[in-house]
């Protein structure tokens, strides 16, 4: 165990007096009405998409043609907990996890909730490793978790004795740490938007238990939000980092539609090497619009914010199709499109990652790690290695707190039925190497690649078909495997994806395993 | 010089702090980027060994390109010295040609002589080469003796070029270097409309325009406003020095003769350095020909206005790829080795990708258009007020036909994106910043400021001024003990001067923001997006 060196002693003075100044400084934040979405009632949906918030060059505080989108909300802690590896090793992380929509989440689905649902107040009492324990989860594989509370752990009525809206934000930081702590995820608990939402995001840092020499700092860094602003883009260089025992909230306008991921951005190399990787998706306003998808492309050009004029804009994608076609919503789209062309039946959202066995000890045991001779060993999808990743439901890890937590929710199992399309979004969070993922079988279409649609600045779409794809961490894209050729592609025929790197088809010392899945047609 | 030294490996986490003050205090204020380099048509380069420094404290043994003769400084030249100082570097002299100019390049080879030949490549040229002597893949420089490339610039844009003998080796050791070519015609909108308020606005602000030129490309969509250059590279520290080891042994050795030559293991390839520019963070980001780094001129220290297109030249110069991730928005990709992408019915309509992390590639360059207006945050990033008495925070907005305040290029919120103006982010007051937004900003205890930190949630001095109650004519008492710094300080990104909005511009191939384990360091630099009262100095 290292000593506390002389230079941290004023320092650690700092931050006990700063404690003592602010004992308990955990809170969330999701009000049910804003300035944008002014109407509290209909916050709770996505209302139908029927044209533009503003038209012309009117903004704010002109009154709005439309209220677009909603309000969305999420609490997630950042911690530590433990992960079960496809050899069966159990592998400590610094970790986020999920502190609202813990039921989804346990579930494999965004934990992202309308305030209706994250302002509600559970009446019962939790307890640590919820839900895995109140679910009787044991060791590997779970059925879905019937837990049913979705809203923000530790949120309590309001002091003020306003019971109609418990939304001031109060919570008892004991349930928060009950449910909080050694309550990892990998990946990190998954968010999904729609565009036009007020995304209110807080971060509660409950510590990390196993590493107590260390009072880290969390941050969200939403990876790709374009025109972001320092101080919600979660760099500590650049803005504010939450000490432990604190939250943060951090603010968005759901960006253009497309396929994100974020992470931790303290001491990158670390963080997310330890863990602290998740994904978020935000959805098209399309998929909220019916009738001729071209004109509701047009609609969405009479917005400046959500216009897309090539001959004055470098950095937009989806300009009016070169081709309009008669395709019509509603319908599930990855991008605005205005031709259907991103259309889609079901989707999943894949992250990889790679792990090293040795650093995540060394990151365990109070030792200073080394970045130079990091070398993953564990390659992972959704945070499973093969063959966990075809194991249905939540992976649950027994940790340090002996009790059962759902480390592993999101499974790695592609289900297509038969005739449909599947949208992957695929992001890559490794934090040393390219990887490489092929489709034995169903070809991939590449129809975005960094959230952005593969679009020309004159209106062509530049999809392209693929057996593979390579991403360096830090990177997204998105595939469309089209199954609608039923005889091709029959119900109850089974594809794989997996990895031509063939040193990443291995679990530490088990040389099988790995970066693989199955695509089944069901 | 002295032989490289190699640190044990320190850790991390819980010396950020630490490391991270010890970083900005190495900053200085004024250094700013651009793509400095040597203009002309006849260049002499000389190949020979130095030093370069690491933060570490390492001074690695390298080779590099020297600026031996002909070219003149351009557009601004090395704080001392004449343009052809004469001084090996990494990487080499950036050499700035016009489109289709004759272009000839002398090498002479002072490596010394156990290093044998040497030679470059010029990838994307016709090379036609005169003397030397005769190499695998061109004509090469024996060991005191010269060679001659000569070739039409027949593409704009940046490539690069490298050394063709014996590359695994002679590449790692350091040479390599970039070649812009300028467009030999500029489209009429990169000096007009838009393009032309900008240098209304940089002129009104005591900016000098240090471009190369007002366009990437003989493009309309190729205009651009600020540009920087950033060469990616790595370096495993045993192959230097190996090669260090040996050169030394074989000092006396005659060019040629039996045993007079190095026998390097170049695999297998650990990097422990992982350079932009031939720099590590933070040595990135201090000045251009900064005293300090005698042998590395070339820094890595982004800086930008709202609004202004900022060409990129991207370049791989390693073995290895890197996912270079800019924070704060997109990069459109203009080009792949001088050779625009366009669309394939209209050749005026741009078809490359738009990326946040884009990826080096060994011997590819690239060249991308960024920019950042902070459009659709749904709030006011200046925290206009109009009930304010600062008249600096009642400042119109008034849109053009894109949405941005671009009437007025002499105001600090040019091109500010109008329809967020005045739109409150905080539900409370602070300060002279408007409430009534969604958010409550927290306790500032409980929060632990970066260096880069402006002090405040907003864009620029006047309104980090005004949001910590610190501006001219705020109440007696509201701002609080330690002015505009938050209460836990932030360094490199002053409050009262500076305040802009500060994006991590890093490999996410995190493992390589390291130098020799050392975290924070290797390819990482901030890049710096400036309110307008801010000026942006790229003098040096």
């Amino acid at each position: 165990m290292r000593k506390l060196s002389p230079v941290w002693l004023p320092i650690l003075l700092v931050y006990l007096a700063t404690a003592v100044a602010s004992a308990q400084s955990f809170r969330v934040q999701c009000p049910t009405s804003t300035l944008t979405h002014p109407t509290a009632a209909n916050n709770n949906a996505e209302p139908a998409y029927v044209g533009p918030t503003y038209t012309g060059t009117s903004g704010y505080p002109a009154a709005t043609a439309h209220v677009n989108g909603a309000i969305k909300c999420q609490q997630i802690s950042g911690g530590d907990g433990y992960a079960t590896m496809g050899d069966g090793t159990q592998t400590y992380m610094f970790s986020f996890g999920p502190l609202s929509g813990i039921t989804d989440i346990a579930n494999g689905l965004p934990g992202t909730e309308f305030p209706n649902v994250f302002n509600s107040v559970y009446g019962g009492t939790f307890v640590p490793g919820d839900p895995a324990t109140s679910d009787g989860a044991g060791p590997g594989p779970n059925s879905l978790s019937g837990f049913g509370y979705n809203g923000a752990v530790g949120l309590i009525p309001d002091t003020t004795g306003n019971t109609a809206a418990p939304s001031t934000g109060h919570v008892d930081p004991r349930p928060i740490e009950d449910v909080g702590v050694m309550n990892g995820n990998i990946p990190a608990p998954l968010m999904a938007l729609d565009e036009d939402d007020e995304f209110f995001l807080t971060l509660t840092n409950v510590g990390m238990i196993m590493r107590p020499d260390l009072f880290e700092q969390h941050t969200v860094h939403f990876h790709g939000y374009p025109n972001a602003s320092s101080f919600y883009d979660g760099v500590p260089d650049a803005s504010v980092a939450i000490n432990i025992g604190g939250s943060f909230t951090y603010y968005y306008l759901a960006p253009d539609a497309g396929t994100y991921f974020w992470h931790c951005h303290i001491t990158p190399p670390e963080h997310l090497q330890m863990g602290m990787v998740g994904q978020i998706y935000v959805r098209p306003r399309q998929n909220r619009y019916s009738g001729d998808l071209y004109t509701g492309l047009q609609q969405q050009q009479l917005d400046l914010r959500t216009k897309c004029d090539s001959t004055t804009d470098i950095l937009c994608s989806n300009p009016l199709p070169a081709i309009r076609t008669t395709a019509a919503g509603p319908g599930k789209y990855a991008y605005n499109d205005g031709d259907g062309s991103t259309a889609y039946d079901v989707e999943y959202p894949i992250q990889i990652h790679g792990f090293d066995p040795n650093f995540h000890f060394v990151g365990m045991t109070f030792n200073p790690e080394g970045f130079v001779d990091m070398k993953d060993k564990y390659f992972l999808l959704n945070g499973r290695s093969y063959p966990d990743t075809v194991t249905a439901g939540p992976l649950a890890t027994i940790s340090a707190d002996g009790a059962m937590h759902y480390s592993q929710p999101l499974s790695s199992i592609i289900s297509i039925p038969a005739g449909k399309k599947l949208l992957l979004r695929i992001s890559d969070l490794d934090v040393t190497e390219y990887q490489t993922l092929a489709s034995l079988g169903i070809p991939m279409r590449v129809i975005a690649i960094n959230a952005k649609l593969l679009r020309d600045q004159a209106g062509n779409n530049l999809y392209y078909t693929t057996n593979s794809i390579t991403l360096g961490g830090g990177e997204s894209l998105d595939v469309i495997l089209d199954a609608s050729n039923t005889t091709l592609y029959p119900s109850g025929s089974v594809f794989y994806l997996y990895t031509p790197n063939l040193d990443h088809l291995s679990n530490d010392a088990e040389n099988f395993g790995g970066l693989m899945t199955e695509v089944r047609i069901n | 010089m002295k032989p490289m030294t190699k640190k044990p490996a320190i850790s991390i986490t819980g010396l950020l702090p630490v490391v991270m003050a010890a970083v900005a205090l190495l900053l200085t204020a004024t250094a700013h980027a651009a793509a400095p380099g040597v203009r002309g048509t006849n260049f002499a380069l000389s190949a020979s060994a130095a030093f370069i420094s690491q933060p570490d404290g390492s001074l690695v043994y390298s080779w590099g390109y020297a600026c031996s003769g002909g070219g003149t400084a351009a557009p601004f030249g090395p704080a001392t010295g004449s343009a052809c100082g004469n001084t090996m570097q990494i990487p080499g002299p950036t050499l700035i040609v016009t489109q289709g100019a004759t272009v000839t390049v002398t090498l002479t080879n002072n490596l010394p002589a156990a290093a044998g030949n040497t030679s470059i490549l010029f990838p994307g040229f016709n090379v036609t080469t005169s003397g030397g002597v005769a190499g695998i893949l061109t004509q090469e420089a024996a060991h005191g003796g010269t060679v001659t490339y000569s070739f039409t610039a027949s593409t704009a844009g940046t490539h690069a070029y490298y050394s063709g003998t014996q590359g695994d080796l002679q590449v790692e050791m350091g040479l390599y270097g970039a070649i812009i070519v300028v467009p030999s015609a500029i489209p009429a909108n990169c000096t007009s409309g838009l393009a032309a308020s900008n240098r209304t606005a940089e002129a009104h602000w005591g900016e000098t325009d240090f471009r190369l030129a007002a366009a990437a490309y003989n493009h309309p969509k190729a205009c651009y406003d600020r540009e920087y250059l950033f060469q990616f590279s790595e370096m495993d520290p045993r192959i230097h020095r190996q090669a260090e080891e040996q050169v030394a042994a074989r000092s006396t050795c005659v060019a040629g003769a039996a045993g007079c030559s190095l026998e390097v293991a170049t695999e297998p390839y650990h990097p422990a350095y992982y350079l932009i520019n031939g720099r590590s963070m933070p040595d990135d980001m201090d000045p251009n020909y900064a005293a300090e780094y005698p042998h590395q001129p070339y820094n890595g220290n982004p800086h930008m206005h709202p609004g202004e297109q900022v060409l990129l030249r991207i370049i791989g110069q390693g073995r290895w790829q890197h996912p270079f991730h800019e924070h704060g928005n997109h990069v459109r990709i203009l080009a792949r080795d001088g050779n625009l992408i366009v669309s394939a019915t209209d050749p005026n309509s741009l078809a490359g990708p738009l990326l946040f992390t884009t990826t080096t590639t060994p011997g590819v360059a690239m060249d991308g258009i960024f920019y950042w207006t902070g459009k659709g945050l749904n709030w006011d990033p200046y925290g206009h007020n109009p009930a304010s008495a600062d008249p600096l925070a009642k400042l119109t907005c008034t849109p053009d036909a894109n949405g941005y305040n671009t009437g007025a290029p002499t105001a600090i919120n040019y091109f500010e994106w109008c329809q967020d103006h005045n739109k409150p982010v905080q539900a409370t007051p602070t300060g002279d910043v408007a409430g009534n937004g969604p958010v409550t900003l927290p306790d500032p205890n409980i929060l632990t400021n970066g260096a880069w930190y402006g002090g405040s949630p907003y864009l620029g001095p006047n309104a980090t001024l005004r949001a910590t109650g610190c501006s001219a004519g705020a109440p007696a008492g509201s701002c609080g003990a330690t002015g505009s710094t938050p209460p836990s300080g932030t360094i490199a990104n002053p409050p009262a001067s500076e305040a802009g909005f500060a994006f991590m511009w890093h490999s996410h191939n995190e493992r390589e923001i390291t130098t020799n384990n050392i975290f924070p360091g290797g390819m990482l630099m901030m890049m710096l997006v400036d309110s307008r009262e801010f000026q942006i100095d790229e003098t040096n």
